[in-house]
């Protein structure tokens, strides 16, 4: 018997693991996937789970509602019976009618749809405009980054809705696309900065270091190797990013900027709604609490997926 | 310090002649002109050449933009092509009535976030701090506008308390008493709904900052040095964790000149952001130039007082 028997410093074989095993099989970890890892943390968030289901509601309600429940005619107005004009909540209008009849319902869901549809392609473009500007400054730095930085400087240095009035004024003839374009064109200031500082602090570790070694371009660097390293808090941002542009869009469509009426937004909904209020409160409640819900539930789950994602959480 | 500060007030100077440049451009980029909005529709052709002619737009962009520049550095930003007054007569009337709105809103805002994000942080993971967190959530999530609609069918039309628009009410000559609660009646509903926001936002910063300074190793020192809690928190904590906050406040601070513009327009508030909304519709290029090149100072200007201010807090940051 030498000191490693008795310091039980005998090499790991299998013959030596398993036993233990078998003794305490409490202790045995199955081994989980990444993505399983950070799924179980984000289930452990109550409130981000009710922000992901009442996510999965709300586009179910818009873009399946009017297909299932049969309120499909946002504009069909009915105007030869007074009393259908704007009523309270019924059986066969659940949230009223307008002041020329047409069916609030309805309207809420097309609304949704597009309101739904500018916020996330919005987002898909500033961060695939984020992403690449802030990657490229990052990355290589120095006088590249100088300039790209001081680019997103005069974007930043004008308030954000008075430059999103005056180019609306000048670019969008009210169609959703505009929109998007508009909204996307000045948001991505925030991805680009998050991704600039990423790279920065990614480009110094070792796996870089390798691949430059076995002469790896620098694009395939940056888009193989960091890139995936930089996902988590492109990802928080990108959710949280949904919600603001759902914002804008409101706000823009709101002062008549952005999606005009008749065409149904949330925004444009209570910008109707809004001369009314006095007599038919719901016009605007209805929408606006629709907007709120949906926002407050994209915060949610982006700060859920924030939680679940930072590797400095100690595992619970 | 004092070469930071001249080297980034030289950094400014390329920044705003590259953003009025921009804007410029982006100005006359929209449809229509004055011509159409603001002239009267029964001139001649030839009277409206000529007023075209006077009014200086049928020069060559550029030259435009040359023409204004030079006399915006000595600080004349031109007339209104809607009213013909000096801009910075315009401006001026109206700024006045933004600060007031403004000015009382952050200061609200300061203090009840302060408040709130302090006990937040002292009675972290109680109710009380998961009622707050959640107020605090609700207010991110609700648009400005929307609050605001909110809040004028609430006061206003329901329980008919508040007035839900302008500055006065119209029509009575009311004396100097009577007119200054008036106005004092108009102001509460928009200057609440525009702190909310604010509120929102900085307690939640408040919060964190709270309790990352309460983790330091210097609390437990004061702590086990014998410094009672009221006397801990406030002379050794809040000073730290404050500096944070007063950073982002001074950033948010800088929106001063077209941050209203939302709360205004939905409130009918004469301020800089409803002349914003006026000028934008009657296509009165010099009034739009000069709000938003004074509206960039600002954000500039106080962008660099929270890096001043930041360094001034915390003797650790040293700019070179």
């Amino acid at each position: 018997m030498d000191i490693s028997d008795q310091l039980n410093l005998t090499s790991t074989t299998e013959e030596e693991i398993e036993p233990f095993l078998e003794v305490t099989p409490a202790l045995v970890q199955k081994r989980r996937s990444q993505a399983r890892i950070i799924f179980d943390r984000f289930m452990r968030n109550k409130a981000a789970i009710a922000g992901a289901i009442f996510l999965i509601l709300m586009f179910a309600f818009c873009f399946l509602g009017p297909t299932i429940t049969g309120h499909n005619k946002p504009d069909l107005t009915h105007v030869t019976n007074v009393n259908d004009t704007l009523a309270g909540p019924s059986w066969q209008y659940p949230f009223g009618t307008d002041d020329v009849g047409r069916d609030t319902m309805a309207r809420a869901m097309v609304g949704g749809q597009t309101s739904l549809i500018i916020g996330l392609a919005s987002m898909f473009m500033a961060i695939v405009f984020g992403v690449g500007i802030g990657s490229f400054a990052g990355y290589y730095g120095g006088i590249i980054d100088n300039i790209l930085m001081r680019f997103t400087d005069v974007i930043l240095a004008v308030p954000f809705y008075l430059l999103l009035f005056v180019l609306s004024a000048t670019f969008t003839n009210g169609s959703p696309l505009s929109v998007i374009i508009l909204i996307a064109a000045f948001g991505w200031t925030y991805t680009a900065r998050l991704v600039r500082g990423e790279f920065l602090a990614l480009r110094e570790r070792e796996y870089v270091l390798a691949a430059r070694t076995i002469g790896a371009k620098n694009l395939s660097i940056m888009f193989r190797h960091i890139l995936p390293n930089a996902a988590g808090p492109i990802i928080v941002s990108a959710t949280l990013l949904v919600g603001t542009n759902i914002i804008t869009e409101s706000v823009l469509s709101f002062f008549g900027f952005g999606i005009q009426p008749p065409a149904a937004s949330w925004g444009s909904m209570i910008e109707l709604g809004d001369n009314m209020i006095d007599v038919d409160p719901w016009l605007v409640f209805i929408p606006g609490m629709l907007i709120f819900l949906t926002v407050l539930s994209f915060n949610l789950v982006g700060d859920g997926l924030r939680d679940a994602l930072d590797p400095y959480m100690t595992e619970r | 310090m004092g070469r930071y500060i001249i080297r980034r007030l030289l950094q400014a100077i390329p920044l705003l002649f590259l953003l009025s440049v921009f804007m410029f451009t982006l100005i006359h980029l929209m449809p229509g002109g004055p011509d159409q909005v603001i002239f009267n529709p029964h001139l001649t052709p030839a009277a409206r050449a000529a007023m075209r002619a006077r009014f200086g737009l049928d020069d060559p962009v550029p030259i435009q933009y040359l023409k204004w520049l030079s006399r915006a550095l000595v600080g004349d930003f031109g007339f209104s092509f809607a009213t013909n007054l000096p801009v910075s007569y315009i401006i001026g009337q109206r700024f006045p009535a933004t600060l007031q709105l403004f000015v009382p809103a952050l200061l609200l805002a300061l203090v009840l976030a302060l408040f709130l994000g302090v006990i937040s942080a002292v009675r972290q993971g109680t109710v009380t701090d998961y009622a707050l967190t959640t107020v605090s959530y609700f207010g991110i999530a609700m648009p400005v506008f929307l609050f605001g609609v909110f809040a004028q069918y609430i006061f206003g039309v329901w329980l008919h308390v508040l007035p839900t628009s302008g500055m006065q009410t119209l029509g009575y000559q009311l004396d100097p008493f009577d007119a200054f609660i008036d106005h004092l009646q108009h102001l509460i509903l928009p200057m609440c709904v525009l702190s909310i926001l604010f509120i929102a936002g900085w307690s939640r910063y408040m919060r964190s900052s709270m309790i990352e300074v309460v983790k330091q190793d210097y609390m437990r020192t004061a702590r086990a040095k014998g410094v009672g809690p009221v006397r801990l928190l406030i002379r050794h904590a809040l000073r730290n964790a404050v500096i944070p906050l007063i950073t982002v406040v001074a950033l948010d601070f800088g929106t001063v000149a077209g941050g209203a513009t939302i709360t205004e327009g939905v409130f009918a508030w004469p301020g800089m952001g409803l002349l914003f909304f006026q000028s934008l519709q009657a296509r009165d290029y010099p009034v739009l130039l000069a709000m938003l090149m004074i509206s960039s100072v600002f954000v500039i200007g106080f962008n660099l007082i929270a890096d001043i201010l930041y360094a001034v807090m915390d003797p650790r940051i040293r700019y070179s």
